[in-house]
């Protein structure tokens, strides 16, 4: 009645997807002038791959959050999960000799599918259960995986591969032997492979799948069980497959915005701030900003809000204010909109529905 | 044999008896009322028989198979759908999504396909949009297939409920309350739309409703429930005029 879609449904999806393909594109395109004539400042440059890496995290989590309407506080820590997988891999292949474009390639499919199966495994007990479970236990999740890289200790000698989870001294390691992961120490030295133009196509390759996947009948099954859950089983949705195709897939998708953080730095460690919480709750930012269920928002959102508080840096004083005007102007522009939409819709179903318990 | 038979079907929650000794039998093709008053247990027959409850002790048949105790997909993919008495319509997505999610299985392709846009994508999506769109065509519904869900007004969301629901092929189908809050034009024209679902689609429809118009319009056979148990049965004429049933209904 109000609200209509355009002349058919899925062109009006197609369409969506195109506009941000385009957007993608166009930044591509203007960014490569500028770098090329000269006209952006290094400390910009220095932020391309970062807001790659945000936008991946970020359109990953939007899967998990808003089409599959579950919350999840421990993207990081698969983006950590893809991170030290990946580079771990690399540091190995090293002084093998391998094609370097191949070898990044395989570290990429490594890091990505080593989050997906650390998303998989917690998506099997946890997503069985009714209620906001799944915050809980990814937050946990995050939090021990960043403790564990920190005690993690894995050398490489004539005599092969020694783990330690103690200290360094316990491996016995042979005296030509390299530290591929050095506890607090992280990864050291790992090649800097990761481009603004490789980040771009991983925000693309992203998009191409989590578009296609929600203009299916899978991403129907999936926004179903978000809907009605009840419903969705009426109707013969399985809903387990559903919720941990949906939730292993997100967790892949941050796992690879983490094999371009590792390769964009010489040193890979897991601190507070790359791998913590804060960084779960920031994408969480990215994604409820630029709104739930877009994942153009969440690109535009990931891009601006790194975006500004380095770019303000010379303002010093004014920086945190000005974030944080933004950071509401963003709200409002995003949400009230839909704000409205939904206390309209809870009007309607109080007008016209009894309130009664069980499934009426 | 007939497609439905349930007996000796009950479920207590906590003290109460919600249903107890229930039984029915409702042959192919029929149009089933299930009567009773307020909190009589209705809805909760519909969730044993869909496998939302767990029922206490009893036997479900459908079709000669016993579906009793099974999980809601299996016994939807075994051939119940039904609507809700409380809608519930997934409202952020279009009215046609809506019934193609109840298309899921019988037009299936992989999550694989779909990311890959394989030529099947393409294929089995066009099935679905035509099928989709026969059955809303049925209930009044084709032009409006792009409003959100929830922007539909009341009637065609009940109309949207039972599209989706037959969208899933079934061989039973269960309609809780059809009519609640509609017009009585609307309802007419629902009646003649259950009918028209019966004949064209050779369904079997149980439904709950305290629409009597409505009830003895259209069913051809009535239970009557009244505090979790059956009070009486038969011929739709004869059940209203049970002095049984009517007192049942007048003592409210
Ligand atoms: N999940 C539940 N937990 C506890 N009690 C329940 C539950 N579901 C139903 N009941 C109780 O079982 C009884 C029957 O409820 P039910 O909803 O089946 O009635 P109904 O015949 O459908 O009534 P109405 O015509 O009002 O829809 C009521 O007393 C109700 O409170
Ligand atoms: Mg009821």
């Amino acid at each position: 009645m109000k609200k209509l879609f355009g002349t058919k449904n899925m062109k009006k999806t197609t369409k969506d997807s195109f506009i941000t393909y385009a957007m993608v594109i166009l930044v591509f395109l203007i960014v490569q002038i500028m770098v090329g004539t000269g006209s952006m400042s290094s400390l910009l440059q220095g932020l391309l791959v970062p807001l790659c890496i945000y936008s991946i995290a970020a359109i990953g989590l939007n899967l998990c959050v808003g089409y599959l309407g579950e919350l999840s506080l421990g993207h990081a820590g698969f983006m950590c999960v893809g991170a030290f997988s990946s580079a771990f891999f690399t540091k190995y292949m090293m002084d093998t000799g391998m094609n370097e474009i191949l070898r990044f390639i395989i570290a990429l499919i490594i890091g990505t599918l080593t989050a997906a199966f650390f998303g998989f495994l917690i998506g099997i007990p946890v997503l069985r259960l009714r209620g906001d479970y799944l915050a809980i236990v990814t937050l946990a999740f995050g939090e021990i995986i960043k403790n564990v890289m920190n005690v993690l200790y894995i050398v490489k000698d004539k005599d092969g591969l020694h783990f330690s989870m103690s200290d360094a001294a316990s491996l016995n390691m042979a005296e030509e032997g390299t530290f591929l992961i050095n506890g607090p120490k992280g990864i050291i030295g790992t090649p800097h492979q990761s481009t603004f133009t490789i980040g771009v196509i991983l925000i693309l390759v992203s998009l191409f799948v989590v578009y296609n996947l929600v203009n299916s009948r899978s991403g129907r099954a999936i926004m179903a069980i978000r809907d009605n859950r009840i419903a969705a089983e009426s109707v013969g949705i399985p809903i387990t497959k559903f919720k941990l195709m949906a939730f292993t897939l997100s967790a892949a998708i941050a796992g690879m915005g983490g094999v371009l953080y590792a390769h964009n730095l010489s040193t890979l460690t897991a601190l507070p701030a790359n791998f913590g919480y804060n960084m779960s709750i920031m994408l969480l930012v990215f994604v409820v900003l630029g709104g739930m269920g877009s994942f153009r928002g969440s690109i535009i959102a990931a891009v601006l809000l790194t975006m500004l508080p380095e770019v303000l840096r010379g303002l010093s004083d004014y920086r945190m204010l000005i974030y944080a005007v933004v950071l509401i102007a963003m709200m409002l522009f995003n949400w009230a909109p839909k704000a409205i939409e939904w206390r309209q819709r809870h009007s309607l179903k109080d007008m016209f529905t009894k309130k009664t318990k069980g499934v009426q | 044999m007939a497609l439905l038979e349930v007996k000796n079907l009950g479920i207590s929650f906590g003290g109460l008896r919600a249903v107890d000794d229930f039984q029915i039998s409702i042959q192919k093709g029929q149009l089933y009322g299930l009567i009773g008053p307020n909190g009589a247990g209705k809805t909760t027959v519909f969730n044993m028989l869909t496998g939302v409850y767990k029922p206490d002790n009893g036997v479900i048949e459908l079709d000669g198979k016993g579906i009793t105790g099974q999980r809601t997909i299996d016994i939807n993919k075994a051939g119940i759908a039904r609507t809700f008495q409380n809608i519930r319509l997934f409202k952020n997505q279009s009215v046609l999504d809506n019934v193609k999610v109840g298309l899921h299985n019988n037009h299936p392709y992989s999550a694989l396909t779909a990311v890959l846009r394989l030529p099947k994508y393409r294929r089995v999506e066009a099935e679905m949009n035509e099928r989709a769109r026969e059955l809303l065509k049925v209930f009044g519904l084709e032009e409006k297939r792009d409003y959100l869900a929830s922007n539909l007004p009341y009637g065609d969301q009940r109309k949207l409920e039972i599209a989706r629901a037959l969208a899933t092929n079934p061989k039973l189908l269960l309609l809780d309350e059809p009519a609640a809050g509609m017009n009585p034009n609307e309802t007419k024209e629902l009646m003649e739309t259950i009918r028209f679902v019966r004949d064209e689609f050779d369904m079997t429809v149980l439904l709950i409703e305290h629409d009597m118009k409505l009830v003895s319009g259209i069913c051809e056979e009535l239970t009557v429930l009244n505090f979790g148990q059956v009070l009486a049965k038969g011929k739709t004429g004869d059940v209203l005029n049970d002095p049984k049933v009517i007192t049942a209904y007048l003592g409210e």
